[in-house]
């Protein structure tokens, strides 16, 4: 946990620092924030990120297109990624999982939820 | 007079009334006009509106934020401090104190954690801007067909007001929900195990 740095991806400001207050509470201090896909791959190439929270739904690059880039370039496709969006649909789901997304969590969230999942994903 | 000309008389009659009508949805569609420009007029403005309102509940969610922020630090602080009488009076034995103690920890940690609950609540925010932003670009359709109409019946389109701006690119989703998730955590949690 002391290595992680998490990067939060959200046009929401309101909804980033929600986010950032919940990881602190669960113990992960070291996080960086963003506001859309485009500005997060700016973020990647200057930070040492390890884990990626993302929304879906953002202007300029949104989070299905900012996965599916991660995932074909040779420098981000091992970082994992949950998915925290509105979007509920099944086969919205599918195509996050398609594109990479390691797990996904539907907003509004609870704690519990976001921490058991980041935990999850780093136990493999 | 002749069979050629009963009908001549007859289409003569027959195409007056057909002009006349066409003269009067004409007319209709010119009283039409003022309103639907009017309209078109008003898209903007209820767009601005409900644009106004997501600005303001994001600002007044983000002031609730500093105030949380500040409460659970402070709070933070009053456990570390209460930790610390209580461990003292622990030490010389004084019962009633550590009993009081331990209730003032306890309330302060139920209060801490009232505090994050309202933290956690200020999520509706990014929901409902959602839904807002999905209504503001429905009225902006609405407000471009009203402009092909009303460009229609003027032959030109309509002069831009003041309140005309940029459409703005807007990321939502429409299906946005505070209580209605379309699929449970459980059922996503099993279609992440069972993945190919």
């Amino acid at each position: 946990m002391a290595d992680l740095k998490i990067l939060a991806v959200d046009d929401s400001p309101t909804m980033r620092r929600i986010i950032v207050n919940t990881l602190k509470r669960a113990g992960y201090t070291d996080v960086v924030e963003a506001q859309d896909g485009k500005d997060a791959l700016a973020k990647l190439k200057v930070e040492s990120i390890n884990f990626v929270i993302t929304d879906w739904n953002m202007p300029e690059m949104d989070g299905l297109t900012f996965v599916t880039t991660m995932r074909s370039t040779d420098d981000l496709k091992e970082i994992p990624v949950l998915m925290v969006t509105t979007r509920s649909v099944k086969d919205d789901i599918i195509d996050a999982m398609k594109a990479g997304v390691n797990s996904y969590i539907v907003k509004p969230f609870t704690p519990d939820t976001l921490k058991q999942k980041i935990e999850q994903i780093l136990a493999g | 007079m002749t069979m050629t000309d009963l009908l001549q008389n007859q289409i003569q009659k027959e195409i007056s009334e057909l002009t006349d009508s066409i003269n009067l949805i004409v007319d209709n569609f010119k009283t039409l006009r003022n309103p639907l420009a009017e309209s078109h007029e008003k898209v903007p403005i209820a767009a601005r509106q409900l644009d106004k309102v997501t600005e303001q509940t994001e600002a007044a969610a983000n002031r609730m934020l500093d105030m949380l922020e500040t409460i659970t630090e402070r709070q933070g602080e009053v456990i570390t401090g209460l930790e610390t009488i209580k461990g003292e009076v622990e030490k010389q034995g004084a019962e009633e104190l550590t009993t009081l103690a331990n209730s003032l920890v306890e309330k302060v940690n139920t209060n801490l954690n009232d505090a994050y609950s309202i933290m956690d609540a200020l999520q509706f925010q990014d929901i409902t801007s959602q839904q807002v932003n999905h209504a503001v670009s429905l009225l902006e359709d609405l407000g471009g067909k009203l402009q092909t109409i009303v460009t229609a019946f003027h032959g030109n389109p309509p002069e831009e007001t003041a309140e005309e701006m940029p459409r703005k690119e807007r990321a939502f989703d429409p299906r946005a929900d505070m209580n209605d998730k379309k699929t449970n955590q459980a059922d996503i949690d099993n279609l992440f195990n069972n993945r190919a």
